[in-house]
């Protein structure tokens, strides 16, 4: 899967957990202090992403993921 | 003690000093009696006086003499060095040694009594039916089992029977004023049995009770307190214009601040102020500080109730019929809503209003929210916050009790075989819906509350960490226990030559037992095995010695489960990966403890701070008032923690390998 790919994914996964439109993400938006997620929604999205791209995330290292390019990127790395 | 008729020296000189009484031949003395210190009294019954020489402070820097002035004394025995002055009414009481009693209105025994032991209160049912049996010797196992063992009545009926037994040796015409009691300012005492040491001031008026007072663990009662059928036991302070009524006190339990309860237990080391408190079976460190709280008709324990939380037992139907359960460690958040019936897991924190019932004991560690009218739940998240860690801590170190007789039996793990069991149950619980939820849910139902779909497997592995932590927290502490003789082998040896059940275990009132003990003990007491409550009492003190053993026979139970083997077949791979996964799991916990830590000090936390400044002075001033996350002794806490859980894993790995 490439890079824009994944991040298309990802920003719909986004959009899907936390109510707002895709259109509106940028790729260095925070989850807590940008798109305003608590922490139970950043551990909903890290679920979120399992589910969409099918992998096993680590609990601990993926709740340091603080931004849609985090999450790009961790997952990227998953994925290879 | 010897005592005698007073001689016509001693009644002229009483005479002199202003006394009168009704029959003098009915005024005893004790053997060198003086009555010189005695002035202003009437003495009227059957009385009896001691010896009243020297002085004491009444007040820091006021030096009075022992005796007793300006008195309506009636069928009292006082002993020696009390000071009673300005006393309206003294009747029918037993006054030991050292009492002080001043400027009280009355104290009296007005009829035969039990001094509130043998009150029945209405607890956890405001409708009835769970009737609590109170007394002086009441503890919180006791009051578990006879308030929620209703299926057993011939075991509530022979239970009452021997509380019964007990409450007739209590009962008495005369009280008793204990040695070294004091009671200043106090308007009336009626039918109150007060116990050595206890410190009575500006208590408005208290009827029927006991106040289980010594030496150890002094009570006191004060300014304000309006208390009518009651027990307080040792080390507890009642003060500031509290209202009881049919009410227990347990050990080092705090009542003020105008808070008022009726019909309630509250057993070790709870606290209640502001608020209310009906129909509450309140166990060990249920606390409530806040005004427009209301507890009501639920049963709590290491509870910490939010302002304004409220429950609901009505509904406008059949009556006040509906009662509620917060297992250990629930707690509620700022006016968050409960309608009863509802069950909350252990350890579990609710937030907002829920107008659905649900029952969550088996899904522990939870944070249970409202959205969107909705009740959520999100099973294990509550494992990981800093609150849950500070609070397991901070329980065991907040035992105040000074009693060196322990009422109430309490375990404090966190992790246990009472919330592991709970945990094991939960991950098949998320397991089943998991595997029979669409994809396209948002939300799973599961015992009348939601769960977010997507959250099933995470709550899961979550559960699972707890679950590895304290499989390897038994093993890694049996281990070490063998100091010297560390091997796989001995382990081994030690877990054959246990037998075990692999069952569940309840939350006895603050005690943690296999189901099976509790119910062993159900039946014998039912089958009349037993005569009395000592013997009870003795048994359950056996039974919670016996905590180390029995938790860990239930561990082998659990590497069966685990592992899918039996016992016999635990090898040394086994063991090492449960050390592995031991230091990997826990690890992982403090590390998102310590990152849950974090967030209160990141600039959230900051606003407010340096209120007139720039950035930097709002940092400076948020570090000066906060301190840094580096410097904080519970972070400091838990990383060292984490070192030594490094140490002890690698240095048990070690001696296993060198063992071979």
């Amino acid at each position: 899967m490439v890079t824009d790919e994944i991040q298309t994914k990802v920003k719909q996964v986004i959009s899907n957990v936390l109510k707002i439109s895709a259109d509106e993400l940028s790729n260095d938006a925070n989850f807590i202090f940008d798109l305003g997620a608590d922490s139970m929604q950043s551990l909903e999205l890290v679920a979120a992403f399992e589910e969409e791209f099918d992998i096993e995330m680590d609990q601990e290292k993926a709740l340091e993921i603080q931004s849609v390019a985090d999450a790009v990127v961790f997952i990227e790395n998953c994925l290879n | 003690m010897s005592h005698r008729k007073l001689n016509q020296d001693e009644i002229d000189h009483l005479i002199k000093n202003g006394c009168t009484a009704s029959d003098w031949q009915s005024v005893n003395v004790k053997q060198g009696f003086n009555p010189i210190n005695i002035k202003n009294v009437i003495f009227s019954g059957e009385v009896i006086l001691g010896n009243y020489t020297g002085n004491f402070e009444l007040f820091p820097g006021l030096k009075c003499e022992f005796g007793i002035y300006n008195c309506t004394i009636h069928n009292c025995s006082i002993s020696d060095n009390v000071y009673i002055k300005d006393v309206k009414l003294l009747m029918n009481y037993n006054i030991e040694d050292n009492a002080i009693i001043y400027n009280t209105e009355q104290i009296s025994v007005t009829s035969e009594s039990t001094f509130g032991n043998g009150v029945e209160i209405e607890v956890l049912n405001e409708g009835g039916g769970r009737e609590l049996k109170i007394f002086d010797k009441l503890s919180s196992q006791i009051a578990y089992m006879l308030v929620n063992y209703h299926h057993a009545p011939h075991f509530i009926k022979n239970l009452n029977n021997m509380i019964d037994r007990y409450i007739e040796s209590i009962k008495s015409k005369i009280g008793l004023i204990g040695k070294y009691v004091k009671i200043k300012n106090c308007k009336q005492i009626q039918n109150v049995n007060i116990g050595p040491f206890a410190d009575l001031y500006s208590v408005l008026n208290i009827e029927n009770g006991t106040i289980a007072s010594n030496e150890k663990a002094p009570i006191t009662v004060g300014e304000g307190v309006i208390a009518k059928n009651f027990i307080i036991q040792s080390g507890s302070i009642v003060d500031s214009s509290a209202i009881l009524n049919n009410c227990f006190i347990g050990q080092s339990v705090q009542i003020g601040k105008q808070f008022s309860a009726e019909n309630s237990a509250f057993f070790a080391n709870c606290e209640g102020f502001h608020s209310e408190a009906c129909s509450v079976f309140a166990g060990p460190y249920s606390v409530t500080h806040h005004k427009s709280t209301l507890l009501i008709a639920g049963m709590y324990s290491f509870f910490n109730a939010g302002s304004g939380t409220n429950q609901s037992n009505h509904m406008y139907k059949l009556g006040p019929v509906h009662q509620g359960i917060m297992e250990r460690g629930a707690k509620t958040g700022s006016f968050s809503y409960l309608l009863w019936p509802s069950r909350i897991g252990a350890f579990s924190v609710v937030v907002g209003k829920h107008y659905s019932n649900f029952d969550t004991s088996l899904l522990p560690f939870s944070y249970i929210v409202e959205s969107g009218g909705k009740s959520v739940i999100s099973p294990a998240m509550n494992l990981f916050t800093v609150g849950t860690r500070r609070d397991s801590k901070k329980w065991k170190n907040r035992d105040k009790r000074q009693d060196p007789q322990k009422l109430d039996l309490i375990h404090f793990d966190l992790f246990s075989p009472y919330s592991i069991g709970k945990v094991l149950k939960g991950m098949d619980i998320l397991k089943s819906l998991y595997e029979k939820a669409d994809k396209k849910q948002d939300f799973v139902l599961y015992n009348g509350i939601n769960i977010k779909r997507l959250m099933l497997k995470t709550c899961r592995n979550y559960y699972n960490l707890a679950l590895k932590i304290y499989l390897g927290d038994k093993i890694v502490n049996q281990l070490q226990n063998m100091s010297d003789n560390i091997s796989f082998d001995n382990l081994k040896q030690q877990m054959l030559s246990i037998s075990f059940n692999f069952e569940d275990w309840i939350d006895l009132g603050g005690m943690l037992v296999p189901k099976s003990e509790s119910e062993k003990l159900v039946s014998a007491i039912e089958m009349g095995g037993f005569d009395t409550l000592t013997d009870i009492t003795n048994h359950l003190q056996n039974l919670f010695n016996k905590y180390d053993n029995l938790s860990f026979a239930w561990t082998l139970g659990l590497i069966e489960q685990v592992f899918e083997i039996k016992i016999t077949e635990f090898s040394s791979q086994h063991l090492l990966q449960i050390i592995s996964e031991w230091q990997t799991n826990s690890l992982k916990l403090n590390n998102m403890i310590l990152n849950d830590a974090n967030k209160e000090f990141d600039s959230k936390s900051q606003i407010g701070f340096g209120i007139d400044g720039d950035s930097e002075i709002k940092l400076k001033d948020f570090e000066e008032v906060r301190g840094t996350f580096a410097e904080n002794s519970f972070i400091k806490e838990i990383q060292s923690e984490s070192e030594q859980i490094n140490k002890t894993a690698k240095d048990l790995l070690k001696k296993l390998n060198s063992s071979k």
